[in-house]
């Protein structure tokens, strides 16, 4: 289990306002058709408490998904070698 | 369960469903926040069953303290059974035995015929125990108890064997989301008028979710213009909750929107409350007209004095209000908790005072009352609350409540490093508050030391207790009490085990009769059991009196089982092992060693294993005597500082290792013990055992002399008893029979009183009693008890109470009856009638019973009482 912080993005039915995402501090959304993507670094239990905030708030979660790190950082992993 | 609003319409299919609850033993309802399981409860609550009762217990939220739980639950169960009256809230324990508790929940329920169980937002309890528990008592429930949860989302409850054997339903979010039909009936109940399209774009957006469909309603309902409403409202995106929230609060009045914004911080809120924090008179009336409006603000007692908001409504308020007065929100929870503490609600003071990141103040707060919560049995709620504290910047004050959570949670280690940050802290304390804090470390400090049976250098701790109760406030003086009692306790008890015993039995009875005074039963069990066991040295019918005085009130509260109550458990048993009751002695043990499951400290093992040991020697099994007496000295070598019950423990362990012919060891032991020690009666007498065992008896006689003649510091008058038998026996091997006849009655004399036996017993004085000439001695009776016991048959245990006999006595019985007077022994009696000696037994048990009496001097008592001897009988 990795304990670091990782990115996550979360999709939420419907388009959040202001006033639910200051929720989600952590986050940073964007809106994707009707579904808001809520995106941010968070490790395991910030995980869990924003899934519980969802729960809280009765929102719809359509999915959870772990993004892979950023292009620009050197550790990417990728090989894109000379 | 406060009556449903009248704008709900009744869901049939939903309610027959939970109609059929009654069929099976447990119903789930599990669906997502809003579905309408609170409504949908309300409304089949308000329908009468004349078959069935209804206990009702609606979780708060976070609810980290499983005791809590249990005891709202037992509550409204006890409540079920008396609708009309108002029934006492169950008391909580400072020490909480979770099982033990299911036990007394479940026993309360088997009373019952016919009684639903119904837990509401079951999610919000955060304790793993209590879940497994909740699985427990739900496959337990007696016939005709049936249970209905709810819940947001599934819970990890094994309930397998129900679902198998067809006794668990549910209803999930599918089965709650309303139909297009139940939204034309939503809509026409609440009076609005809208198209078919209309209707089901309404359905479509909100998917049938109640809470979307429910706020819409309100929106819809003096809308001007409902189909432009709910066209726009579909060809929104924005998430439903929050887009009705917005409509519903832009169309009330400015005052209402305030009120409802403002006060969503709070868990609950009256009509005081909300002006407070709106600054604004009449808040009661709003709170009234948005109850019968809508399904978010519900009274929560018959008298709609205290309202709650729908959990969903009130977390999308709060955070409307964080949105736009954020500058507000620390001032709006610092007057919430100034009110709290008015109104002596300190929890939500707390709570309160931590939200407005007023850390300082909620930590004195919490230092303040963290004791007299922990006695309500709120030391889960505690914990919780600490955890809430910011790491880092440690606040002294919390160290004393860390110090009292440790010691509650048996970590006596952190316990003492806490109390020594919060000693040093008090001489830094602001001058008003320094006396309350150096109270309250010294109790800690007693209660510490009474936990690690340390007793040294602690009793000067009463010092601070001899000032009197000050106080300013009625508050003041409460918490001052509590902290007093809890001291007079705890130095009491460490006084009786380290033999202070006039003081011990003062301090006890001051702590029991203010413990009683301030409405505290635990405390005055914990101080009345203790006194049990500090009278061990008083006439042992005070003892065994204050001992069940102890159990009795402890049994009422339904703490028999708890390990406050276990040194009266023990004692008692110790003084039926001394007046030779070895029957009952057992069962008592057996008792004690169940409710001392949960360890309690070395101390009250130590004095179980002893009586334990005792009642072994007592039936002649010295090897299991031995063992228990190993462990008993094992215990006391690891306590600290000299101990009431060190004497007796070594003397025990001496005199069955003397009597198990373990002479070597025996006289190694005894020369390891210091002078002190050695000097003592009991250590005496056991070196007399030896002597005997070794074939010296005039070393034995010239050992108790110390003894006899009153020199020897001893524990009780037992010891001299038993250095009289010693005595005896030693006179006896030496072939003086007058002296040793003398030294039996002497031993005989003393035991009178108390009636006692055990000496006798164990001595293995059979012989010698036996040579005494019976028209000699002046304790026929006792003679006569002594050798019945001796030769195996118990005495049986009875009350004295003085009824009239309940069956009358055979002809065989009376026959007996009339030799029990003489000092004629049974074999004696039955070689007399001719009859075995088993049969004389029997005969006796049964007079016994029929006459209620526990000995032969009793029931020859009796029997004169109600004329059985006359010399007139010729039966």
């Amino acid at each position: 289990m990795d304990p670091a912080p990782v990115l996550y993005a979360i999709r939420i039915q419907g388009h959040l306002g202001a006033t639910v995402l200051s929720a989600f501090p952590a986050l940073v959304p964007r809106h994707h058709g009707a579904d808001t993507v809520l995106t941010g670094l968070l490790d395991r239990s910030a995980l869990y408490g924003v899934l519980a905030e969802v729960e809280a708030l009765g929102l719809g979660l359509l999915e959870v998904r772990q993004l892979p790190p950023h292009r620009e950082s050197p550790e990417s992993g990728d090989c894109r070698s000379p | 369960m406060a009556p449903a609003g009248p704008r709900l319409i009744d869901r049939n299919d939903l309610l027959a469903v939970l109609d059929g609850a009654t069929a099976r033993k447990v119903t789930i309802i599990s669906a997502p926040a809003g579905s309408g399981k609170t409504s949908l409860l309300r409304a089949w609550a308000d329908r009468p069953d004349p078959r069935y009762r209804l206990a009702v217990v609606q979780v708060q939220r976070d609810e980290h303290d499983a005791q809590q739980f249990w005891l709202a639950l037992l509550s409204v169960v006890r409540q079920a059974s008396v609708p009309t009256s108002r029934v006492e809230p169950a008391v909580g324990t400072p020490e909480f035995n979770e099982q033990a508790m299911v036990d007394r929940v479940l026993s309360e329920l088997a009373d019952h015929r016919g009684l639903i169980l119904v837990i509401d937002d079951l999610h919000e309890l955060i304790s793993p125990d209590a879940i497994a528990q909740l699985t427990r008592l739900l496959t337990n429930l007696p016939p005709h108890v049936h249970a209905v949860l709810a819940t947001r989302h599934d819970l990890p409850l094994r309930l397998h064997q129900l679902r198998l054997a067809g006794e668990l339903a549910e209803i999930r979010a599918a089965d709650l989301r309303f139909s297009e039909r139940e939204t034309r009936e939503l809509l026409d109940a609440a009076g609005i008028v809208l198209s078919g399209a209309a209707v089901a774009l309404l359905h479509q957006r909100t998917e049938g979710w109640a809470a979307g469909l429910r706020l819409a309603v309100i929106s819809l309902a003096d809308h001007p213009d409902p189909e432009r409403f709910v066209a726009e409202f579909s060809g929104s995106d924005r998430m439903v909750a929050e887009y009705l929230i917005a409509e519903m609060l832009e169309r009330q009045p400015d005052d209402v929107k305030d009120l409802l914004l403002r006060t969503s911080l709070l868990a609950r809120v009256n009509g005081e409350l909300a002006d407070l924090l709106t600054g604004r008179p009449g808040s009661e009336r709003i709170l009234l007209s948005l109850e019968d409006a809508n399904a978010f603000v519900v009274s929560l007692d018959a008298e709609r004095a205290w309202f709650r908001y729908h959990r969903l409504f009130a977390d999308l308020l709060r955070l409307e209000l964080r949105s736009t007065l954020p500058e507000e929100v620390p001032a709006l929870h610092r007057q919430a908790a100034g009110w709290f503490i008015q109104h002596g609600q300190v929890l939500d003071a707390i709570r309160h005072t931590q939200a407005a990141g007023d850390w300082p103040g909620a930590a004195r707060l919490l230092a303040d009352h963290s004791f007299s919560l922990t006695l309500d049995g709120q030391a889960q709620t505690i914990q919780a609350l600490l955890q809430a504290f910011p790491r880092g910047a440690d606040d002294p004050e919390l160290a004393l409540v860390r110090a009292e959570s440790d010691l509650v949670q048996g970590r006596l280690d952190e316990a003492a490093a806490h109390l020594a940050v919060a000693e040093k802290y008090v001489q830094a304390a602001p001058p008003d508050r320094q006396r309350r804090l150096q109270v309250a470390v010294a109790s800690l400090k007693l209660s510490l030391a009474r936990r690690r049976g340390n007793f040294a250098g602690v009793l000067d701790q009463a010092k601070c207790l001899d000032s009197p109760v000050g106080g300013r406030s009625d508050q003041d003086i409460a918490l001052d009490s509590d902290l007093r009692a809890v001291a007079l306790m705890n130095l009491g008890t460490v006084e009786a085990w380290s033999l202070g015993l006039p003081d011990a039995e003062r301090h006890l009875r001051e702590g029991a009769a203010l413990a009683r005074r301030i409405g505290r039963p635990y405390l005055e069990v914990a101080c009345l059991a203790q006194l049990g066991f500090a009278s061990k040295i008083r006439p042992f019918a005070t003892a065994r009196r204050r001992c069940q005085e102890a159990i009795a009130l402890a049994e009422r509260h339904g703490w028999g089982a708890e390990p406050i109550v276990a040194p009266a458990l023990v004692t008692l048993a110790g003084v039926m092992a001394w007046t030779g009751e070895f029957d009952e002695c057992e069962r008592w043990l057996q008792r004690t060693k169940q409710a001392l499951q949960t360890d309690t400290g070395p101390d009250i093992r130590l004095l179980l294993h002893l009586t334990a040991g005792i009642l072994h020697a007592c039936r002649g099994r010295h090897r299991e005597a031995l063992q228990e007496f190993s462990v008993a000295e094992h215990l006391r070598s690891q306590l600290a500082g000299s101990h009431a019950l060190a004497s007796q423990v070594t003397g025990w362990l001496l005199t069955t290792q003397a009597r198990l012919g373990m002479t070597g060891e025996a006289r190694a032991c005894l020369a390891a013990l210091d002078d002190d020690r050695a000097r003592s009666g009991e250590i005496r007498n056991a070196c007399a055992v030896i002597c005997l065992a070794e074939g010296d008896p005039a070393a034995a006689l010239r050992v108790v002399e110390d003894v006899l003649d009153g020199t020897a510091p001893v524990v009780g008058y037992v010891t001299v008893v038993m250095a009289d038998l010693l005595a005896g026996l030693a006179y006896r091997q030496l072939g003086d029979q007058r002296a040793a006849n003398q030294a039996a009655e002497r031993a005989l004399a003393l035991a009178e009183a108390d009636r006692l036996i055990l000496p006798f017993a164990i001595t293995g004085s059979a012989e010698l009693l036996e040579a005494l000439p019976r028209h000699e001695t002046a304790h026929a009776a006792l003679l006569a008890d002594i050798l019945d016991v001796l030769h195996g048959s118990s005495l049986v245990a009875g009350d004295q109470s003085s009824s009239p006999l309940t069956e009358e006595l055979s002809p065989t019985e009376l026959r007996v009856l009339r030799y029990l007077p003489t000092n004629l022994s049974r074999p004696e009696i039955a070689s007399e009638l001719s009859i075995s000696v088993n049969t004389v037994n029997t005969h006796v048990r049964n007079i016994y019973a029929k006459l209620q009496a526990r000995d032969r001097t009793s029931a020859v008592q009796r029997a004169r009482e109600l004329r059985l001897l006359s010399a007139g009988l010729t039966r």
